[in-house]
């Protein structure tokens, strides 16, 4: 049974991404020059959705993160040092990134792993604060101090006369960081499914549950922690390093912004933790919401997320997705009463 | 090195060493007796702060005057956040409280900053804020003097309070024993209500000094949450009595690497960071 679950949950997932993959020729076709600013947004989901998956990982552990924005800062560090010291290929600093935040993740979950889930909290809050403020006094020349420093594109489309359209380039250029951006979603979702559907799922539910009892079952608690925080760590300093070429420079307020770690724990909590669909769900919708509030108010648009983090908590721990399982089982509920009493009303 | 600096930075440390306390000594207050980790406890200081510059810009508020004013503000928001929301989550995984409080916190800190925007504020027009004495070749300014008195006054008069009232009394029972308080009779929730209610007054008080000492932005919550969780957690999650001993070390520690190490000031935040991973590793290791 577990086996047939497996794989109908990757063909789900392969599904899915091919779709995705498609969708930019689509909105080309259908909305000719609009698709790049439609894309960009879907860039910006795909985007979330890395993160959210990323960071429900440790979350199935019972373990809470505030420090996936110094994983995505050092990722994006990583690769626009390599490149601003050294004449490595462009591409090179994205697996560098993902190497840099594992070998991190695991230097802190290592000290902090072991202990109580509030110190590890504390530990990473305090982690991702003072990661910001080191890069500020680091030396120009290696980083740019606290100016920060630039990194090249992935892409440069050129622009060809008479054979395209200026907004192609863009739509090019947009079209590529998509692709870049769905590998790295294929990556977090095949991990995600992984996990949830092996003897993992029940390591991460044992330690989520009850640390003691978990170690008396054979499962090792520290380990199995260090585990999901070290992959979930490697794929958010990929998302990094990706994003910093996108944007087109790094500096030490902007890329390890606290932001990061809101967007990166309200998004699962609200589409439900512990699940993949859940948090790709909620990064669609929540991108959506971002982008118009963005537009409405500049400063503070945060407030919405602590909005979502809170009453979600309070209303529905279990996220959008848990809604919809309890409404499943009520209907089921009913279906099965009126199997037991037959003849009823319609009789 | 430069020697010289020594007295000044271990004069400059005691005197922080009192705002640090009186800041952690709520946080504190919230872990022990509620069993709560509150992340959003810098931003009640936060709110102080910036009720203090208001009341300042607006009325000309003396801010020793507005600490009258500030305390119960911040005893009613604590209060009202445990009402409407903490005490929804108290039996709820550990997980779900944290990411409660650091909601909250999300919130307070937005709304400031929708409120009054990203720059320093400071309260500038204060007479005393520039006086300092000279006491052989230390300088002590007014204000930090007249904040760690306060500071030291208020965190005495709390441990009075745990120590010889009822309502103290009340606090350490429910700390120790949630079920067996409340079948002796003790209304659990009001004291809890009450306890965190205070836990938001001391840092909206130390959250006033910081008005007068610093021009702080909205975002200098985080920074004392950071802060109060260095010293919570050199003393230990839910000691009260450690905790103006761990605000000594953490203030001199502070004082020190800023003054005497090149290129220090820059490395304040690190030092908080160090003292709280390094009580980790201890402990972690001590355990295993």
């Amino acid at each position: 049974m577990r086996g047939r679950g497996l794989w109908l949950d990757l063909l789900a997932a392969a599904l899915f991404v091919g779709l995705l993959a498609a969708l930019p020729g689509i909105l080309r076709g259908a909305y000719g020059q609009a698709s790049v600013s439609y894309l960009a947004l879907g860039i910006r989901a795909v985007g979330l959705a890395v993160l959210a998956l990323s960071w429900d990982l440790v979350a199935r552990t019972g373990q809470l993160s505030l420090a996936h924005a110094a994983f995505y800062g050092a990722g994006g560090y990583a690769a626009a040092v390599l490149l601003r010291l050294t004449d490595a290929p462009v591409w090179a600093g994205i697996p560098l990134a993902g190497v840099v935040a594992a070998a991190l993740a695991l230097a802190l979950g290592g000290a902090t792993l072991r202990l109580y889930g509030i110190y590890f909290a504390i530990g990473t809050l305090a982690f991702a604060e003072v990661l910001k403020t080191v890069v500020k006094s680091t030396p120009f020349a290696i980083t740019g101090g606290s100016v920060g420093t630039n990194l090249p594109p992935l892409f440069r489309p050129q622009f060809v006369a008479g054979a395209m359209e200026r907004w192609e380039v863009a739509y090019l250029r947009n079209q590529g960081y998509f692709l870049v951006y769905l590998g790295l979603l294929a990556l977090a979702i095949l991990v995600s499914v992984l996990v949830q559907r092996s003897r993992l799922r029940h390591a991460f539910t044992a330690v989520r549950t009850n640390e003691w009892v978990a170690g008396v079952m054979g499962v090792n608690p520290a380990r199995t922690k260090l585990v999901a925080f070290v992959i979930s760590s490697a794929i958010v300093g990929m998302l990094g390093a990706i994003e910093a070429h996108r944007f087109g420079s790094v500096n030490p307020d902007a890329t390890f912004s606290v932001h990061t770690t809101v967007l990166a724990l309200v998004t699962p909590i609200f589409g439900g933790l512990y699940t993949t669909v859940g948090p790709i769900l909620a990064a669609l919708v929540l991108s959506g919401v971002e982008e118009t509030l963005k537009r409405t108010l500049s400063d503070g648009y945060l407030v919405a997320y602590g909005v979502v983090l809170v009453v979600s908590i309070l209303f529905m721990p279990r996220g959008v997705m848990g809604l919809f399982r309890s409404l499943a089982r009520r209907r089921r509920a009913r279906a099965a009463v009126g199997a037991v009493a037959p003849g009823g009303r319609d009789a | 090195m430069d020697l010289s600096l020594l007295p000044q930075a271990l004069v400059s440390g005691v005197l922080a060493s009192g705002l640090y306390a009186l800041v952690a000594v709520g946080l504190a207050l919230a872990i022990g007796v509620i069993g709560i980790v509150n992340f959003a406890h810098g931003e009640f200081f936060m709110i102080g702060a910036f009720l203090a510059y208001q009341l300042f810009v607006s009325f000309g508020f003396d801010p020793l005057l507005s600490i009258l004013f500030v305390a119960p503000v911040l005893f009613l928001i604590g209060a009202a956040l445990y009402a409407s929301t903490i005490r929804f989550v108290l039996k709820a995984p550990e997980l779900n409280q944290m990411l409660l409080t650091f909601g909250i916190g999300i919130i307070l800190q937005n709304l400031a900053l929708m409120i009054w925007g990203g720059d320093p504020r400071s309260i500038g027009g204060v007479p005393y804020r520039a006086v300092g004495l000279q006491v052989g070749g230390v300088s002590v300014g007014l204000v930090p003097l007249g904040s760690f008195v306060i500071s030291v006054l208020l965190v005495g008069g709390l441990y009075l309070v745990l120590a010889r009232t009822p309502l103290g009394r009340a606090m350490r029972a429910v700390a120790q024993n949630r079920v067996g308080a409340g079948l002796v009779g003790l209304e659990v929730n009001r004291v809890y209500l009450v306890a965190f209610g205070l836990s938001a007054l001391l840092a909206g008080i130390g959250g006033v000094m910081i008005a007068v000492i610093q021009s702080p932005t909205p975002t200098v919550g985080l920074a004392f949450t950071l802060k109060a969780f260095a010293i919570v957690v050199l003393a230990g999650l839910g000691n009260i009595r450690g905790i103006v001993s761990a605000a000594m070390v953490v203030a001199l520690a502070e004082s020190l690497v800023a003054t005497m190490v090149p290129n220090g000031d820059a490395l304040r935040n690190a030092v908080f960071f160090a003292i709280i991973l390094g009580t980790l590793v201890y402990r972690s290791w001590r355990r295993a």
